[in-house]
């Protein structure tokens, strides 16, 4: 062969197949290393002693990439400045590099897209990462496998690499990841969601025509997502298209598949081999230096292939040492495994080094113990100091004998003094002034800069001696605009903190955060969640614990939630303040309702909140106060009903629970009659609610709000009471009413006032006459009374879901059957010590449900849901509620377990899932039987189809009690009984 | 001086290094091809005046390809042979055909071999025909022009070694299996595959091969030999020892030779040698010439085993496992001299104490450190 013949084979190469672009991300976007970054951009900072920005372009490399365009916004001189100087520059690299800069405006990757699209620099199907990268996997692979795609289908715009992992696992970002729904056969990706670590999300929502469409999915929530994209030409104009688009992955993916219009495909590559990961934050950060020193990227290890061109030796217990020799190191160091050392350090005597690494020409002082520590270069560690699970900037010098604990940042260039000691998690940058480089984006520099610096009077930390730094504060003031990202609220950071685990969160701080939240978190927010829980804690402690429910609930007012409610507060406060009519607030609340997708119940408490405060107090005067409240619940009061569905006894449990969390629990009684007064209450439905326990604060533990739920209770009773004392009162004359008016203007003033039923039973004595000797000795309890339909909402829904019940458990028979061999991946990938115990049950009882769902026809919601501690398996159970239209699969093992606090590490899930079948077998069961007593329930069934049309928009229809207790809060009670449905 | 022309070819050199460096080239044999096809586009290329300067060009090249990926030692081998031969090529052309035989006489190869026909190392084709004049003051190419013809034909040789390896090793394979023989192997490697193929046409024998984790090679190594005929069993690599005793001869293959007579070969070799010592079984060693290195494991440098992902042992996936357990997974063992019998090459067959004495007559002593 000669030469010229292979030389013309190359060129045939090189013209031939299209130039493989690639598309980096060179800013972050958010601030987690911070003051690391100060500045520097993200990208530049060493890893393994080479730049982010190199292992990405080596990971670029490795994948046959040639043409590369950078996007970088903050320290974009900086970042050109490394890539012209770096070896890849070079003509024989054979990569071509085009720094390109984008507005300062750019705030997101979504407007970085929007960028990209205006540039017109992509040609044809690119590979999109972020400058952060580390991969040893073959993207050319993956990218073949998408033109592949894209042959068949056009409409195949993105393949998303993904590696997997375990739940539980060092390098996946618990405070940031996602859940993803695939087609296994064709690796589609069907649905993604997003999950953040903190508030934990329990809940995944699936729309239910993927059911449909896809006899077979995998719900997959072990994935790590390394935001390597393989993008079509068309993803940067669907950015220009979409501009509210900013996360890739949150609003872009999100948004893809959810869309109705747009019928574009998303797909997944599920990366068995090689290694993926990004340095998404400080955690990750560590793990993946981890990764790198116990060679999982391996061939791209600091002895093979270090993308900084370092060579080093590697020695036994993965210690690497630079190989030219240039290393001083005592005879007496000792370095332990796991380690990295770069030329020209010097370790001197009794140093001890274990589990670092440590840069270029730094200076290890005698008797210096590092562990864990990541120390760039040109950093001296005083004599005897203390460093440990720590990142340390370049150019730092930590005085003798201090100590930096676990999670510190020390941004370059630092000075401690003697004896200086950091506590745990501080971030240490220098002075203001002395920060040399001008700061790129000037005003918000600046706000986080006078942030910094008022927070030095609470400095705890000792920083020595003749020390240039100053500490940032741990949080961000609470005070800051309130659109703060939920994955970079403060807790949720925690997450992805270096040396911050799990149990810290929990435990370390004064108070845990579980109960800090609900303590300090505003009281709207903590109401709501208690609303959500009064009610189904009664009813899951048949088959559960009471605290793990509660604990739970918790758990389940999560993001959206959230939002929702700060939308409704405002909707509403502009309705209040600019006096909107009834019929247009109603319009709105719905609208946001449907926007965020919350239950009914919800809406419901956000409205009677809103009246309950906006009450106007008179101090002193009873009567004037009642004119007030009966003002106030004449204008707003029909709101309560026109939100999409009438429910009036959950208005009362919900004004019940306002109330005994807020400060006017004294109107509760006044309110409630004046809701009374204005027929949006009446008086069965108060009965009805005074006969539930969760009324009565049952379950509830000790505490004001429970005693202000007694106190509510009581005041209901008293009001039962009269309307009892009426009905016998009506044969005797009207006389006696006003002196009972009398007695009660004495009550009221203790603060629990009811005389306003009676009055009002003035009014419309005959029917009340009527329906009271109906009821006749009922009293106090009226569960399982037999009212006509018409006149009992509650009880005609309930029948409705008997019948409807029944009916779904029929159908679902024949396909639960089908389904049984397939697995839900979350379930079986989980890893656990019981896992191998784990029953086959479970993941059919989740077919079975999602089968049902898609023979049900209408649009289901599959809530499917992330154990917060993964050492456990996730059981999931499932209803299917058909008045609702939801499909729910709720973790029955999550509900037996106290999972967002990730406490107990050592549970028996297979006990506890024992526990749940069993348990959740008999309430259900209980349920059908008092419904099969019901004999009308095939026409009441239809009633309420109809009434469930006529209340409008409200998707929800008519929401009975069972149905909205589910809907709202019960999610895991709901599913226990479904999967019992189910499993029977 | 060849900085100033640059490194010739230096697209296809960088090329193979970035390509040896991410493992995207691996196995001795096929970096060794590489090496040799890279060397001849760069001598092709190349613009010299003098023997010295070509010289010095390639060590260049074969120094950063050697450094790419020092655990693939036939990157250098290739270059070490290239220029040995490019050496006495230009030694033979220069001085004439006379002084070149001579040194043959002296080599323990065809010692050893007794006669058997060596392919001719000085071609006749190059007799001093040409007439060299180097440093031509007015011609700067004229050097170059007539000697690579010569450089071509001796890069040639070094390409139809590699090239012809297999059929070389198995020609004598009859000799040494014999039949009803059990043969233990381990790992799939080409030669030994080979070998042990070319065997079965004349011989009716068993192979016992070892599963040889993590890589599980051996699988492979199984089917193709029973595809082809052989009575195969499959162990895992835990027998090796206890069906040792009933092994008649142990056949793997190497990674590398050391000078010393020591090699790499897959992990699990050492089990296998160190069994068959244990048993006085015979351990033959099948390799190309072109794995001879001049090099020694006399520290038993640790990094030298190449050690790879630990993914083949401990799933990424085991998250917490991941977290607590260091997982080790050398991909190569280091069998000394004293566990093998004897080498047989593309080029005689030769005893361990016998291979630096090999190394010394394949490499130049000054090309030991490129």
């Amino acid at each position: 062969m000669p030469p010229k013949s292979s030389a013309g084979k190359e060129k045939d190469l090189a013209t031939e197949e299209e130039v493989l672009q690639a598309v980096i991300l060179a800013d972050s976007f958010n601030k987690r290393f911070r003051p690391l970054t100060v500045g520097k951009p993200r990208c530049l900072l060493p890893i393994c002693n080479a730049t982010l920005l190199d292992w990405t372009f080596e990971s670029l490399a490795l994948a046959g990439v040639q043409e590369i365009f950078v996007i970088c916004r903050s320290y974009a001189d900086l970042v050109k400045k490394a890539i012209r100087e770096s070896k890849w520059s070079r003509p024989s690299s054979g990569l071509k590099i085009v720094p390109i800069i984008t507005a300062k405006e750019t705030f997101s990757p979504g407007d970085a897209m929007r960028d990209i699209y205006t540039h017109g620099i992509i040609t044809s199907d690119f590979v999109l990462v972020t400058g952060d990268l580390v991969s040893n996997i073959r993207i050319d692979e993956v990218v073949r496998v998408h033109k592949e795609r894209r042959r068949t289908n056009k409409d195949a715009i993105m393949t998303i690499v993904v590696k997997e992992s375990g739940l539980q696992h060092r390098t996946r970002s618990r405070g940031e990841s996602g859940v993803f729904v695939l087609d296994p056969d064709t690796s589609e990706c069907l649905h993604y969601e997003s999950v953040i670590g903190y508030p934990p999300k329990t809940h995944a929502e699936i729309p239910r025509e993927i059911f449909a469409e896809h006899p077979e999915v995998e719900i997959r929530n072990d994935l790590i997502d390394c935001c390597i994209d393989i993008c079509s030409v068309e993803v940067p104009s669907l950015f220009q298209d979409n501009f509210d688009y900013a996360d890739i992955r949150r609003d872009f993916v999100y948004g893809v598949l959810t869309s109705d219009l747009l019928m574009k495909n998303v797909h997944c590559y599920i990366a068995k081999e090689g290694y993926a990961a990004r340095v998404a934050d400080t955690r990750s950060y560590d793990a993946i230096s981890k990764d790198i020193l116990s060679r999982w990227t391996y061939p791209l290890v600091p002895d093979n292939n270090h993308p900084g061109g370092h060579a080093y030796d590697h020695l036994r217990g993965n210690k690497y040492m630079a190989k030219d020799n240039t290393i001083i190191m005592s005879r007496t160091a000792r370095v332990g495994p796991n380690t990295l050392i770069g030329a020209h350090t010097t370790i001197a005597d009794g140093a001890s080094i274990s589990g670092s690494v440590i840069g270029q020409r730094c200076k290890i002082g005698p008797g210096a113990v590092l562990k864990g520590a990541y120390i760039f270069d040109d950093t001296e560690i005083g004599a005897g100091a203390l460093v440990e699970n720590s990142i340390v900037g370049s150019g730092v010098r930590i005085g003798e004998g201090s100590t930096v604990r676990t999670g510190c940042l020390i941004a370059d260039g630092v000075v401690l003094g003697k004896n200086a000691r950091l506590a745990r998690f501080d971030r240490v940058s220098r002075r203001r002034y002395l920060v040399d480089g001008e700061s790129t984006d000037g005003e918000e520099d600046e706000e986080e800069w006078e942030v910094v610096e008022a927070h030095q009077d609470s400095v705890t930390s000792v920083l020595g001696e003749g020390s240039n730094a100053v500490v940032w504060p741990q949080s961000h003031s609470e005070d800051e605009d309130e659109e703060v990202d939920e994955v970079e609220s403060y807790n949720n950071q925690r997450l992805m903190r270096i040396g911050d685990t799990a149990s810290d969160i929990d435990l370390s701080d004064a108070g845990s955060v579980t109960e800090d939240e609900s303590d300090s978190e505003d009281e709207d927010d903590a109401s709501s969640i208690m609303n959500g829980l009064s009610r189904t804690s009664s009813m899951t402690s048949v088959s559960l614990p009471d605290p793990d429910v509660s604990t739970i609930h918790n758990l389940q007012a999560s993001a959206a939630d959230s939002e929702f409610r700060s939308e409704v507060k405002q909707s509403l406060d502009r309705a209040f303040a600019e006096g909107h009519s009834v019929d247009n607030a109603s319009v709105e609340l719905k609208t946001l309702r449907m926007a965020s997708n919350v239950p009914l119940r919800r809406v419901r408490e956000a409205v009677v909140e809103a009246i309950v405060e906006r009450v106007p107090i008179v101090e002193g005067d009873a009567a004037k106060q009642r004119t007030e409240i009966g003002r106030m619940v004449a204008r707003w009061g029909p709101l309560i009903d026109r939100i999409g569905g009438v429910d009036p006894v959950e208005t009362v449990e919900v004004l019940a629970c306002h109330c005994a969390q807020s400060s006017r629990l004294p109107l509760f009684g006044q309110i409630l009659a004046a809701l009374y007064q204005a027929d949006i209450v009446e008086e069965d439905d108060i009965r009805a609610w005074h006969a539930q326990a969760s009324s009565q604060a049952e379950g509830q533990k000790p505490g004001p709000y429970m005693d202000g739920l007694e106190k509510c209770w009581s005041v209901g009773k008293m009001m039962i009471e009269q309307f009892d004392e009426q009905e016998s009162d009506d044969e005797s004359g009207e006389g006696e009413d006003e002196e009972e008016e009398e007695e009660e203007e004495e009550e009221e003033e203790k603060g629990s006032a009811a005389q306003v039923p009676a009055t009002k039973a003035e009014s419309s004595e005959e029917e009340e006459s009527e329906e009271e000797s109906e009821e006749g000795s009922e009293g106090g309890s009226n569960e399982g009374s037999e009212e006509s339909s018409e006149e009992s909402e509650s009880e005609e829904s309930e029948v409705t879901k008997a019948a409807v019940s029944e009916k779904t458990l029929a159908s679902a028979d024949v396909p639960a059957t089908k389904v049984e061999q397939t697995e839900t991946k979350t379930t079986a990938t989980v890893s656990t010590p019981a896992g191998a115990a784990e029953p086959a049950e479970p993941v059919s009882t989740t077919h079975a449900a999602v089968v049902a769902a898609v023979d049900s026809t209408s649009t289901a919601t599959i809530k499917q849901v992330e154990v917060a501690d993964p050492a456990r398996k996730q059981v999931a159970a499932a209803v299917i509620e058909e008045t609702q239209r939801t499909v729910v699969v709720a973790s029955a093992d999550e509900a037996a377990k106290p999972a967002p606090s990730g406490l107990s590490t050592t549970p028996l899930p297979a006990q506890a899932i024992a526990k749940v079948a069993t348990g959740s077998t008999q309430p259900s069961r209980k349920t059908n039987n008092e419904e099969d007593e019901e004999d009308e329930s095939e026409e009441s069934e239809e009633e309420s189809g109809e009434s469930e049309e006529a209340s409008g928009s409200g998707s929800e229809g008519s929401s009975s009690e069972e149905g909205s207790g589910e809907d709202s809060t019960g999610r895991d009670v709901g599913g226990e009984d479904s999967s019992e449905e189910e499993s029977e | 001086m060849s900085s100033e022309h640059a490194v010739p070819a230096a697209r296809a050199v960088e090329n193979l290094a970035a390509k040896l460096r991410r493992r995207q080239i691996v196995g001795s044999r096929e970096a060794a091809l590489e090496t040799v096809l890279v060397l001849r586009q760069v001598v092709a290329k190349a613009r010299f005046s003098n023997i010295d300067q070509l010289v010095s060009l390639l060590r260049e090249v074969g120094k950063r390809l050697a450094e790419a990926q020092p655990k693939e030692h036939t990157v250098g081998n290739v270059v070490r042979k290239v220029l040995h031969n490019i050496r006495e090529e230009y030694n033979t052309a220069a001085k004439g055909a006379a002084a070149a035989p001579t040194r043959n006489v002296f080599s323990i190869s065809k010692f050893v071999l007794q006669g058997q026909p060596r392919k001719q190392v000085i071609a006749p084709k190059s007799e001093a025909t040409i007439s060299l004049r180097e440093n031509d003051p007015d011609e700067p190419d004229s050097f170059a022009k007539a000697l690579k013809p010569v450089l071509m034909e001796a890069i040639q040789d070094v390409l139809d070694e590699l090239e012809t390896v297999y059929d070389n090793v198995s020609k004598t394979a009859k000799d040494h299996i014999h039949s009803d023989e059990i043969i233990l192997t381990i790992g799939h490697s080409k030669t030994v595959e080979a070998f042990l193929k070319s065997a079965g046409h004349y011989r009716n024998y068993t192979v016992i091969v070892a599963e040889t984790g993590p890589s599980y090679s051996g699988h492979e190594m199984a089917t193709s030999l029973s595809n082809a005929g052989i009575s195969t069993f499959l162990v895992p690599d835990s027998s090796i020892y206890a069906i040792m005793s009933r092994v008649n001869k142990v056949i793997i293959g190497a990674h590398a030779i050391l000078a010393n007579g020591g090699m790499f070969a897959i992990t699990g070799s050492l089990l296998a040698a160190t069994a068959a010592r244990a048993h006085s079984t015979p351990v033959v060693v099948c390799t190309g010439q072109f794995k001879l290195t001049p090099a020694w494991n006399l520290y038993h440098d640790y990094g030298a085993l190449d050690f790879a992902d630990p993914s083949s042992v401990l799933g990424y996936e085991e998250g917490l496992l991941v977290d607590k357990v260091d997982v080790i997974n050398p991909y190569y063992d280091y069998v000394g001299p004293e566990l093998v019998d004897v080498f047989i090459t593309n080029d005689g067959d030769h005893p361990p104490s016998s291979i630096y004495r090999l190394v010394k007559e394949s490499y130049d002593d000054e090309d030991q450190h490129l």
